[in-house]
């Protein structure tokens, strides 16, 4: 064994690998629960790749077949039925993951510097998710696939100009049809694996900047602990309670998350009288429909999904970290989750009565709450200064004031060496 | 803070799952509940195999299927005559009914799931016939339905007979509701053993947790 690990290591640096970003790769030892909900999103999109592979080999992807391939293989297949619970499940257990995910780093504030280009990869992750999800979802060929594709492929006949041209490139036919299916299987058997691909970008940034952590604080090195064997079995731990829910799920309660249309297979020829998009996409579906124009509605749905990406320049506070010694923060956070659900029940609610302004009011609060940010968090920095802060977050902001300064000053003093030189 | 984290998703969960379950309609869902025992499935076969068949199909379901239910194979034989579908096919041929009804009625192999509250809906519908005006009859769940009242429930005389025709309608809810997910049963009863089996494997590494962190310091 050690003879063949010596081979290796001649050849490739496993060993120094493991050690480095496994056995010796630090961690703040103050993470808590919230934390694990990274690699439980790593193995949820294991879970969908393994079982779409499955899938896959049963499923037809044409129009008059597809609808029978899918009971086909919940009824005839061997433990088929499974296969594609686990994975019509797993789509739910996805976006509830990554939204918590997601949660956790608006909460501590674990966009902020140095992990912007987490946040940024992790944004570019949350549009290939969401792509993903919509494709596959065109695949079982129900009614309420049928429809959410047709009418989400219609906003982009918003687009000026050549809108309805767009349109038509997109779906391959002038309705959606068995072209649309065709294409929408390929890609979104495809586009798994490019997710594969960005998430190792991902860790490649965690690895180098490191979690943060609760405090928002950088830790001493004496907080830190391995990763190995802290947080391996705290993840395994994590990962065995997101089962037992998730199992429960795909056992017991496996139709919750399929509409009852969806059982009813495509007909082009009839509408069906609430056309609600799954669960994940509630809230940006409400935004698109609470702006009268559709152009408008358009771009504010796509902003409204691509707006995080500007949070590390919206937060401006100097005082570490997120809500932790941040009142303020945290208090807009909340509002923004509770806004969030509003929009959720507004998607899915038909827009009639009181639904339509709560809508508006909604969809102008989560603008505003980005809009806001950086005059309130540097408000909330002036209060929280001369209200006195704790010993170590005054350490942690006057040594990265040093450090600032110090970078200031070399910047300074290359310039004049340089004129020095002319 | 932790702690109304947490109690914030929960909550969030909840609410969301309220979301889903709410739907609205015209007559409220009578509270039923399906019995998935093998005389009454076996029976809801009949009922469909006598009545509903005339105008519907089951085309996800083969007669072979049946012995899942508890016939035997002697009894599908004689059930099938001298049929030679594999498939539960309706009597009437699609064009005959288009020309009855203006449409083919739907297959009723998914009907128990491509309704919300599938099992309530499809028992309320069939209970759901009155008289609207001198023998023209409609359906309060549906008004407009293009099905006529098979059981004639709405003309039931007495008690008994409505009661009679009632448990009828529950038995055959039964079968559309197992002819929509067959593989249910063995789906739960797997079910229970993951479930035990993934709680054994997290107290365990909730040990094993709790004694390599114990290490430290
Ligand atoms: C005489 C022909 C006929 C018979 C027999 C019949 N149906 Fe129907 N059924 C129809 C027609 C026609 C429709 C379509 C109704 C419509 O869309 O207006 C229909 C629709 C339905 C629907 C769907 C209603 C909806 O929400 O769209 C259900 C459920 C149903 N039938 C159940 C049954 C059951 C159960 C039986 C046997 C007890 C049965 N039917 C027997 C003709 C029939």
């Amino acid at each position: 064994m050690k003879k063949v690990l010596r081979w290796i290591d001649q050849r490739f640096p496993l060993t120094s690998f493991i050690k480095h970003e496994l056995t010796e790769y630090p961690t703040p030892r103050n993470l808590s629960y919230w934390w694990n909900f990274g690699s439980l999103a790593g193995i949820v999109l294991m879970i969908q790749i393994v079982s779409g592979i499955f899938l896959a080999m049963h499923y037809k992807a044409d129009a008059t077949l597809a609808f029978d391939s899918v009971e086909h293989i919940m009824r005839n297949v061997n433990y088929g039925w499974l296969i594609r619970y686990l994975h019509s499940t797993g789509a739910t257990a996805f976006f509830v993951v990554i939204y918590i995910h997601m949660l956790r780093t608006l909460y501590y504030g674990s966009y902020r510097s140095p992990r912007e280009i987490m946040w940024w990869t992790g944004q570019g992750l949350l549009v290939l998710l969401m792509a993903t999800a919509f494709m596959g979802y065109l695949l079982p060929w129900g009614q309420m696939s049928y429809w959410g594709a047709q009418v989400i492929t219609s906003l982009f006949g918003a687009m000026p100009f050549f809108g309805d041209e767009l349109v038509t490139w997109l779906r391959g036919d002038f309705i959606v049809g068995d072209a649309t299916l065709t294409r929408f299987f390929a890609l979104h058997y495809l586009l798994p694996f490019i997710i594969v691909a960005a998430v190792f970008i991902h860790l490649v940034a965690l690895h180098s900047v490191k979690s943060s952590n609760p405090s928002g604080i950088n830790l001493a090195d004496k907080d830190n602990i391995p990763f190995h064997p802290y947080f391996t079995v705290k993840d395994l731990f994590g990962l065995c309670i997101f089962l037992v829910i998730f199992s429960y799920f795909v056992f017991y309660k496996p139709n919750l998350f399929i509409m009852a249309e969806n059982y009813v297979p495509a007909n082009p020829m009839q509408t069906p009288a609430h056309i609600v998009p799954e669960w994940y996409f509630l809230p940006f579906y409400a935004i698109l429909r609470s702006v009268p124009d559709l152009l408008g509605g358009v771009i504010a749905m796509g902003l409204s999904v691509m707006i995080f990406a500007a949070m590390p320049f919206l937060d401006r506070s100097k005082i570490p970290g997120g809500s932790r010694y941040r009142p303020f923060h945290r208090f807009m956070f909340y509002a923004f989750v509770i806004d969030i659900m509003v929009l959720a029940y507004v998607g899915a609610a038909a827009p009639e009565g009181f639904v339509i302004p709560l809508g508006q009011i909604a969809t102008f609060f989560y603008f505003a709450s980005f809009a806001i940010l950086p005059f309130a968090s540097k408000i909330e920095e002036k209060w929280l200064i001369k209200r006195g802060l704790p010993a170590e977050v005054e350490a942690m902001m006057q040594s990265e004031e040093a450090q600032k300064a110090d970078r200031r000053q070399r910047k300074q003093d290359r310039r004049k060496t340089k004129r020095k030189d002319q | 803070m932790k702690k109304t984290f947490g109690a914030f998703f929960v909550g969030l969960l909840l609410l969301v799952s309220h979301i889903s379950l709410a739907g609205s309609s015209v007559q409220p869902l009578a509270k039923i509940e399906i019995f998935q025992d093998e005389e009454t499935l076996k029976r809801g076969v009949m009922v469909y195999y006598n009545s509903c068949r005339l105008c519907h199909s089951m085309k996800y379901i083969r007669y072979q299927d049946l012995v899942e239910i508890g016939f035997s194979t002697a009894e599908i034989k004689k059930l099938r005559g001298r049929l030679t579908e594999k498939r539960l096919t309706s009597i009437n041929s699609a064009v005959i009914l288009t020309q009855i009804y203006g449409l083919v009625p739907p297959d009723l192999s998914l009907m128990a799931k491509a309704r919300s509250q599938g099992p309530q809906y499809i028992y309320t519908l069939l209970t759901s016939y009155y008289e609207k005006s001198a023998n023209i009859y409609d359906n309060k769940l549906f008004p407009g339905i293009r099905m006529p009242d098979i059981f004639s429930h709405s003309l039931a005389l007495n008690p008994q007979e409505k009661t009679k025709t009632e448990n009828k309608i529950l038995d055959v809810t039964a079968f559309l509701v197992w002819a929509s997910d067959p593989k249910a049963q063995e789906r739960k009863s797997l079910g229970k053993y993951v479930i035990a089996y993934l709680v054994g494997l997290s107290i365990m590494f909730y040990f094993v947790m709790k004694r390599v962190w114990g290490r430290l310091e």
